[in-house]
């Protein structure tokens, strides 16, 4: 565990770091006691500090962290019965742990255990229960069909929604902890039997060796573990979806929770991965593949519609027939500037106004969204500094990345889109297959806990492309994905 | 433990190594040196290109997948070895950057008359370099993404089964070739590529599929350019064809569609991924002999300097024609590598094999 060990030199020179870093470690040699404990909890006035004179037992917690009800069944009421010669007796019960050093207690009570001090004893009690919200229906990746319920802040919760659906002794959970101040929980599930474990071993190695002071969220941790951190594609799939995190538990993948996010995250993951949606298994095959056909149409559409607007209205006229030949002329005849500019002034247009519907509460959002769309894109027009032709291709391409199911694939993509639409503007045609083969060289070079990140492509299996580029009936799909490495190949047994 | 190219990825190597710029003009070379049916001798080429790659197939036998290098080092004297690396080391990195030359003059000339044809060889190169260094697995695994991306272009020949006229078959065969020999070394030379096969003897997975997959990889190439000639032979008349600088172009240029025509560029322009795969793969294989030079040099450096120098050389030949002059020459001594090596290499490991039994022999009595 990464508690064990001890923090580098260069933690401990780092002033940003926390003097409680350093004075937990040294905790562990002391013997705990009420003194030094609220000595460490100076000025920390969310901390309780309760006593029993009459039996002579101090209760310290932090009240937001734990359940009342609990507190009050399991601490203050038998507290309250007992005399003082049987509170000994009391404390021996299973719930009550004897702590036995410092840091223990220290470490306890800020994980929402209840540290009762009784003469030169310590017990802990956990009775861990934040405030949190409900579980909801996730806002990035609603489906139509198929279940609801999606995962939350709070890690037990999501471990339970996850233990539900997956009752089987097979399901191991790890638990580590990053973040040399925040020290949050991180949980790493797999399946026994079913995962590979050479993979489950490189996921804790990488999150044990992880040293900075807060990891805020699961999509944040990924980029401190995935094999290309500079790389802009996304290496390691997220999910806020119950389904798909244990679709991918099965699978063969390993799956981490992170205390305090939402967003759960499995390794190893494929580029193509990012185009499947739960909803896929859920309608007959047949929508479900031509769902995922759209949705890799979505992909070609979203990076080249606007970089070929502007290749082709800049080179390459010779490619348009010639009864489109006079709309697009007389398009882009009151337009004064080149295509690239005209382009990328829309294409930033449209970031701008997802951007800032993003930001802004769903309703004033959607207005934002609608209004602006419609009165700038118009507008644009009119006034003479776009043509009706690139408003179709830049809306079309901003449609079709939302079609992505991954919003962080999508995001990525979104960018490349640019690259593409200053190499149309720049070398044509050429300069748009120039980039597609550099982003194909960056895709190939990609590896996900090494393994390569375009399977089943390269290396090739046509046994994955059955779940990967169509959604074939369930009897055809019998193996796990070749990248899990599984040591349990076969998840369907039935025949047609 | 380093991971070995599968058989699959082979085929698709050695065809995407294969496929190169020539293509476009292969119908012409057909025409102009075979005569009227000139796309019958594909077959024929088929057969001695096999007959290559069984001699390849015998060193593969004979050496068990060991490095071809290893082989040469270890029978022949460095006096020998270093000049033959080095006339290895410069053809193939000049093929790799003519190859890379004659591609973007050719866009040049169909695109852009007015910018300087280095510029975009130096984008091409810059992408070489990108991908040469990441080794020659992760170059497997961009060959087979490319090959998905350029394959689909061979059914745009549908296009042409309306257009195609039997009688411009001609019942005629071979009639009106000039310059056979010559043009049959220059028609070859679009079938070269397979002989890089000899390099990958230690990264791929052993077994009698490694060299089955090289074959269908050249089987492909052979009915790919079957298939685009016999079109080619069946569209145009004889003499046009023989006027044509690139007749699969021009036949690209026919297609229409309700949205998109002339789409000759657009399709030009995605034949950059099979050129540069070309270009990477020769310069792979410079830079792989270079090393044995240099042991010590870091293979990152080498490539920069590899190909950097191909740059450089690639100032010299300003028009097409030098350029197609150059890749001429160039072609010839491949064919002599591709046939010459693999026989050099059959004698050393004959030699050796009988050594080692007479060795054996000795030693027991």
């Amino acid at each position: 565990m990464k508690d064990s060990q001890p923090l580098n030199s260069s933690t401990k020179n780092n002033p940003t770091y926390v003097d409680e870093n350093s004075q937990s470690y040294d905790e562990s040699d002391i013997v705990p006691s009420l003194e030094h404990t609220l000595d460490n909890f100076k000025d920390c006035i969310d901390l309780t500090h309760r006593t029993f004179p009459h039996i002579n037992v101090n209760l310290v917690y932090f009240d937001h962290l734990i359940g009342s009800d609990e507190l009050a069944r399991d601490v203050i009421i038998p507290l309250s019965q007992v005399r003082e010669y049987e509170v000994q007796s009391l404390l021996k019960r299973s719930q009550y742990q004897l702590a036995t050093d410092s840091k223990t207690v220290i470490k306890g009570i800020l994980n929402g255990d209840v540290a009762i001090f009784y003469k030169d004893l310590t017990y802990l009690i956990s009775i861990y229960k934040p405030e949190s919200r409900s579980i909801q229906q996730s806002e990035t990746e609603t489906v139509i069909t198929g279940p609801h319920d999606s995962f939350i802040e709070v890690a037990m919760s999501n471990l339970s929604l996850i233990r539900r659906r997956l009752k089987s002794s097979h399901l191991k959970v790890l638990k580590l902890q990053v973040g040399e101040v925040a020290k949050s929980d991180v949980y790493i599930l797999y399946i026994d039997g079913i995962a590979n474990m050479d993979y489950v071993q490189q996921l804790v190695k990488r999150i044990e060796l992880i040293e900075v002071d807060a990891i805020h969220d699961g999509n944040m941790l990924i980029q401190y573990i995935d094999d290309f951190p500079n790389s802009i594609f996304p290496l390691f799939s997220t999910t806020e979806r119950t389904d798909s995190a244990i679709s991918k538990l099965v699978a063969g993948r390993i799956l981490g929770i992170l205390d305090g996010s939402p967003s759960v995250f499995s390794a190893p993951a494929s580029f193509f991965e990012f185009f499947a949606s739960p909803d896929d298994y859920y309608q007959r095959w047949a929508i479900g593949t031509a769902t995922r056909v759209l949705r890799f149409i979505a992909l070609f559409i979203t990076l080249s519609f606007t970089a070929l607007y502007v290749s082709v209205t800049t080179f390459h006229y010779e490619m348009i027939p010639e009864a489109l030949l006079l709309t697009i002329t007389e398009s882009r005849s009151r337009v004064p500037f080149p295509p690239i500019y005209e382009a990328l002034l829309m294409e930033v247009t449209i970031e701008l106004l997802r951007e800032a519907g993003a930001r802004l509460p769903t309703k004033i959002g959607q207005t934002i969204g609608i209004v602006g769309g419609i009165v700038i894109g118009q507008a644009a027009v009119q006034a003479g500094l776009t043509s009706n032709i690139l408003i179709i291709a830049v809306a079309s391409s901003a449609i079709a990345s939302f079609v992505i199911p991954s919003y962080v694939m999508s995001a990525s993509i979104r960018l490349i889109r640019f690259s593409l639409i200053i190499l149309a503007g720049t070398l044509g045609d050429l300069g748009i297959a120039m980039g597609t083969a550099y982003i194909i060289i960056h895709l190939s070079g990609l590896t996900s806990l090494n393994s390569s990140y375009i399977t089943p492509v390269a290396p090739n299996n046509f046994d994955d492309w059955r779940d990967v580029f169509i959604r074939a009936p369930f009897w055809a799909l019998r193996n796990r994905p070749s990248q899990s490495k599984t040591p349990n190949v076969i998840k369907n047994k039935m025949k047609k | 433990m380093r991971e070995k190219l599968h058989p699959f990825h082979i085929t698709l190597l050695v065809f995407m190594i294969q496929q190169g710029v020539v293509v476009f003009s292969l119908p012409r070379l057909l025409a102009l040196h075979m005569g009227y049916n000139g796309w019958i001798a594909l077959f024929a080429y088929w057969g001695i290109t096999t007959l290559n790659i069984m001699l390849i197939s015998i060193v593969y036998r004979l050496c068990d997948g060991q490095s071809i290098f290893h082989i040469i080092e270890q029978s022949l004297p460095k006096i020998v070895v270093i000049p033959l690396y080095s006339f290895m080391i410069l053809v193939w990195t000049l093929i790799g950057c003519m190859a890379a030359k004659q591609y973007v003059i050719i866009y040049q000339v169909f695109v852009f008359p007015t910018t300087h044809p280095m510029f975009m060889k130096f984008v091409v190169d810059v992408l070489a370099f990108i991908l040469v260094i990441k080794g020659i697995y992760n170059i497997s695994k961009a060959v087979t993404s490319f090959f998905w991306l350029v394959i689909w272009t061979v059914l745009l020949l549908l296009f042409f089964i309306k257009g195609f006229n039997w009688v411009d078959l001609t019942p005629f065969f071979f009639h009106e070739a000039s310059e056979p020999l010559i043009g049959s070394l220059n028609i070859y030379t679009a079938f070269l590529g397979y002989e890089l096969v000899l390099l990958l003897f230690p990264y791929s997975e052993k077994g009698k599929r490694f060299m089955k997959a090289v074959h269908i990889g050249n089987l492909f190439t052979a009915l790919t350019y079957i298939a685009i000639a016999f079109i080619c032979f069946g569209f145009y008349s004889f003499n046009q064809l023989k006027r044509m600088k690139y007749p699969v172009i021009d036949l690209l240029a026919y297609i229409e569609l309700p949205f998109v025509e002339r789409i000759e560029n657009l399709i030009f322009g995605i034949y950059i991924f099979t050129a540069l795969i070309g270009v990477v793969m020769y310069c792979w294989a410079a830079i792989e002999t270079t090393q044995r030079i240099i042991p010590k040099a870091h293979s990152n450096w080498l490539s920069a300097i590899i190909i950097a120098t191909a740059f450089a050389i690639s100032w010299i030949p300003k028009v097409l024609s030098e350029v197609e002059k150059w890749l001429q020459y160039l072609g010839y001594m491949e064919i002599g590598i591709a046939w010459g090596l693999p026989l050099i290499l059959i004698f050393i490991l004959l030699f050796k094999k009988r050594r080692d039994e007479s060795c054996i022999e000795r030693s027991e009595s």
